[in-house]
């Protein structure tokens, strides 16, 4: 998630430092998000150091402003999406496990304006999918972060399954960079495995 | 970064208020005279460039004649034409001018206000800190207070910051920095009375402002069991803090100040103007996750009357803080009146699901989508509705 890092940074006055990615090798399934979740990239991507949350992990091609994914593995009830920027006067809003697909839309909204200063942010469509096997939701939304200006488009694809929220998420500039690697991305969700009473036996 | 912010402010607060420097009062047409308020004036007027192509202006042309017209009656015409005023769509209280005679309004304040008379109240506070020359001093004092790398790491000073165009934060950051000593809030306030007297508006109005915030600070720490920090320094209201001592010196004033005729509290205009906002601002301060102060604002809102509107509002904030049984409650009084907003049906579905009553949630599922044809959500809903397609 790169809300906390861009602001961090963009206040802090400082470039990401050296070895802030690592290299996410295509051609064989990794574990994300400190979870079960396993994705099988078929291209390179890299994978962000610093973590956005306790089960939280961002990749990315070209530099995480232009485009980001974010894998959510597992996120169980009573916890937040993501670390808390300012917990005391700012607490996100937790995950429970009887949320529907409405519910963790919304969840997620308020997280990132509660964490990324946007009071710009608007969920557009919401549809149900599939996600690893399981019955799931896609939804798209644009948001802009204050102290930025610079409109993003996000796809989020993801499903609540063993009473825990699974989901993938990718947000990028509106101008050229959305388009240019949503099936990069879509590639990515399809790839996604999780754990569960239908996950494929290999 | 932010951090170092807080201990700056820290020290700041730690100091007792500054003797006030005797600077010249401000006036129209006015230059900066020396190396520090020229140097102040450049970043305001590159914050202003950048702010005028912000996307979190809004640039409705009613809401902000409107918000312009109380601020000319307060100061005049001769004062008012020089400032440009900016309503930004950040759902905090807050409000600035700054020395170059822009004016930054969130419309965090514009929700709270309960009438005319309580924007005034506020835009003449901004005013008398602007006309008393209230952010130079408070700069010359920091740079007193702090190291040069102190201030050298508080101000923006180029690079990636400058690059990336920061508008909104680095509004808040500098407001942040030039958060005002006592004594200038109770000059400000002193200032702000008999502006509101000879423009004919109730003096009354500007501590029921701030006795309304104390309000709320209560609330947001009630409902996160925390103690109420309304008479510390920070806080939501950091570049405000609405103290006891305030509202009881600006209740004196207000008995110093009275009207002569009718008081005027302008509350229909005000309403009336933010009418077609407030939905949209409703929504915002919702989803802040600060359930105590949003259930406050919500009910400062509904004092006339609880409209379809502000029930369903009530219903989204309730599911949220997980209390479906309240949220339905709400939803249910929303649908039953008329003019709601199709959205209650899905609040009311969508909690009705939660609980188990499937038949129920379905059917107010499929009300929304009849009232509602092209919602963006249409084909999740529908698959919860169990219709297919």
């Amino acid at each position: 998630m790169r809300k906390v890092a861009m602001l961090a940074a963009a206040l802090a006055l400082v470039a990401a430092p050296a070895g802030a990615y690592k290299l996410v090798a295509h051609g064989a399934r990794v574990a994300v998000a400190k979870s079960e979740m396993t994705i099988d990239p078929p291209i390179d991507w890299n994978r962000q150091q610093s973590r956005p949350g306790r089960n939280a992990e961002a990749w990315t091609l070209d530099g995480i402003p232009l485009n980001e994914v974010t894998f959510y593995g597992g996120i169980e009830g009573g916890k937040a999406l993501f670390k808390e920027v300012d917990r005391k006067n700012k607490p996100l809003p937790v995950f429970k496990s009887t949320m529907l697909t409405p519910d963790v839309v919304q969840l997620f909204e308020a997280s990132y304006r509660i964490a990324g200063g946007s009071s710009l942010f608007e969920v557009g469509a919401v549809e149900p999918a599939e996600f690893a096997g399981h019955k799931g939701f896609r939804f798209r939304y644009t948001f802009t972060l204050e102290g930025e200006e610079v409109k993003r488009l996000g796809e989020g694809t993801g499903a609540v399954v063993g009473r825990k929220l699974w989901l993938i998420t990718y947000e990028a500039p509106a101008i050229h960079y959305f388009d240019h690697n949503l099936a990069d991305y879509r590639a990515l969700v399809a790839s996604a495995r999780i754990p569960g009473p239908q996950v494929t036996v290999e | 970064m932010i951090r170092a912010l807080g201990g700056a402010l820290a020290l700041l607060a730690a100091a007792p208020a500054p003797a006030t420097d005797q600077v010249t009062p401000i006036g129209a047409g006015w230059q900066p005279t020396d190396k520090d308020e020229r140097g102040l004036w450049l970043e305001v007027d590159e914050l202003e460039r950048k702010l005028r192509t912000s996307a979190f202006v809004m640039r409705d042309p009613a809401l902000n004649a409107y918000v312009r017209g109380v601020f000319c009656r307060l100061v005049g015409e001769a004062a008012c034409a020089p400032v440009r005023i900016y309503i930004l769509r950040t759902p905090v209280f807050n409000a600035g001018m700054y020395p170059t005679g822009m004016m930054v309004i969130n419309s965090g304040l514009l929700l709270r206000m309960r009438s005319e008379a309580q924007l005034a109240a506020i835009l003449g506070h901004e005013y008398t800190h602007y006309t008393n020359r209230h952010v130079i001093q408070g700069f010359r004092d920091l740079k007193r207070k702090t190291s040069l790398m102190t201030w050298l790491a508080l101000v923006p000073v180029g690079g990636y910051a400058v690059a990336a165009a920061l508008t909104a934060a680095q509004l808040g950051m500098i407001a942040s920095v030039f958060t005002f000593s006592r004594g200038m809030e109770t000059e400000a306030d002193a200032g702000s009375v008999p502006l509101m007297q000879k423009a004919g508006y109730d003096p009354a109005a500007a501590w029921r402002v701030w006795e309304q915030l104390r309000a709320e600070q209560d609330a947001t720490a009630a409902a996160r069991r925390r103690k109420s920090r309304k008479d510390a320094d920070g806080g939501m209201f950091n570049t405000h803090p609405p103290t006891a001592e305030r509202l009881a010196a600006l209740k004196e004033l207000a008995a110093k100040h009275p009207l002569a005729g009718p008081p005027d509290d302008g509350a229909a205009r005000y309403a009336a103007a933010l009418r077609p906002w407030w939905p949209a601002l409703v929504d915002d301060q919702v989803k802040l996750n600060d359930f105590g102060a949003t259930d406050f604002v919500l009910g400062k809102l509904a004092e006339d009357g609880w409209t379809p509107d502000l029930l369903y509002a009530r219903g989204e904030l309730y599911r949220s803080h997980g209390d479906l049984a309240q949220a339905a409650g709400f939803y249910r009084q929303a649908t039953e009146a008329p003019g709601a907003p199709p959205e209650a049906w899905r609040g009311l579905g969508i909690v009705a699901l939660r609980s188990g009553d499937e038949d129920g949630g379905r059917a107010a599922l499929g009300t929304y989508l009849k009232l509602k044809p092209d919602a963006a959500d249409r084909s999740m809903i529908a698959m919860m509705a169990g219709e297919t397609n």
